[in-house]
């Protein structure tokens, strides 16, 4: 678990790449979250989309992806694209040595699929050379993961979980 | 290759000086099939250009062009060309001394099979 003035060091050193990567793309909106749903990031357009729950279900969408993944032998996935009637949804997972981070892109059809991938992988490649990002807040524990996104889910779905 | 989009790669990687070939899902901007020279970044240049055709067919479209058939780009170490092709874009890298005439007439030959 990361300390309060360790998250704040996070969020900070998160904050450049990725208003670099909303600028880069013009997606509507983008987040990173760590595996446990925790919101490390967010640039772009949010309003009209509940941020928090946002992160918590691409945590959920991570873990369901990495399980089909490990099942099929894919091993590791890569992206998850949605494609809505107006607006697409990227999810790609970054292992950056300490907790995985995904990022979740929202973006319509000002720009296009092959842009906001593309670019979603020289963001793994921005955010693997972050030292802080290789140490602690690992999420590697199983049991601990279960936890936090059992609390994540939690968040989501009040009393209904 | 006995399919039409390999097949359409193959005339295209036999100009010379063409070091990659890509048709592109011109939606979506990502490789539908693709042959590329090491060192080529087929991903990006797939991404890229067609994400120029796309505004520059935007801009010709604004100015009374009509609709962009053929694009090409001239850089210092080499040329990109982007040509439509129904709902494909191809997408070719070519080294700067590259038949460029050649590709150019190769591009619309195939563009015109796969449309």
């Amino acid at each position: 678990m990361r300390t309060r003035a360790e998250l704040a060091v996070l969020v900070d050193l998160l904050r450049g790449p990725l208003r670099e990567y909303v600028r880069e793309t013009r997606v509507r909106m983008a987040v990173l979250v760590d595996a446990s749903g925790q919101l490390l990031a967010q640039q772009g357009f949010s309003r009209g989309y509940e941020v928090t729950n946002v992160a918590s279900l691409a945590a959920a969408a991570h873990a369901a992806a990495s399980a089909l993944a490990d099942m099929t032998g894919a091993r590791r996935w890569t992206h998850l694209h949605n494609e809505g009637r107006n607006q697409h949804m990227l999810l790609a997972p970054y292992a950056t040595g300490g907790s995985d981070l995904i990022l979740v892109a929202i973006f319509d059809r000002s720009t296009s699929l092959g842009i906001v991938r593309l670019f979603s992988d020289r963001l793994g490649e921005r955010l693997r050379e972050i030292p802080e990002l290789r140490g602690g807040g690992s999420v590697r524990d199983a049991s601990r993961f279960e936890h936090e996104l059992e609390g994540g889910v939690r968040r989501v779905m009040g009393d209904h979980a | 290759m006995a399919d039409p989009y390999e097949r359409a790669l193959e005339s295209l990687l036999r100009v010379d000086g063409v070091r990659a070939a890509i048709l592109v899902d011109a939606d979506m901007g990502v490789p539908v099939v693709m042959e590329a020279d090491a060192g080529v970044d087929a991903d990006a240049a797939a991404a890229l250009g067609a994400e120029l055709f796309r505004r520059s067919a935007r801009c010709a479209d604004l100015a009374g062009a009509g609709s962009l058939r053929t694009l090409q780009l001239a850089a210092e170490d080499g040329h990109l060309l982007v040509a439509a092709a129904g709902g494909l874009l191809i997408v070719a890298v070519a080294a700067p001394d590259a038949q460029l005439a050649v590709l150019r007439v190769e591009a619309g030959r195939v563009a015109g099979s796969l449309a």
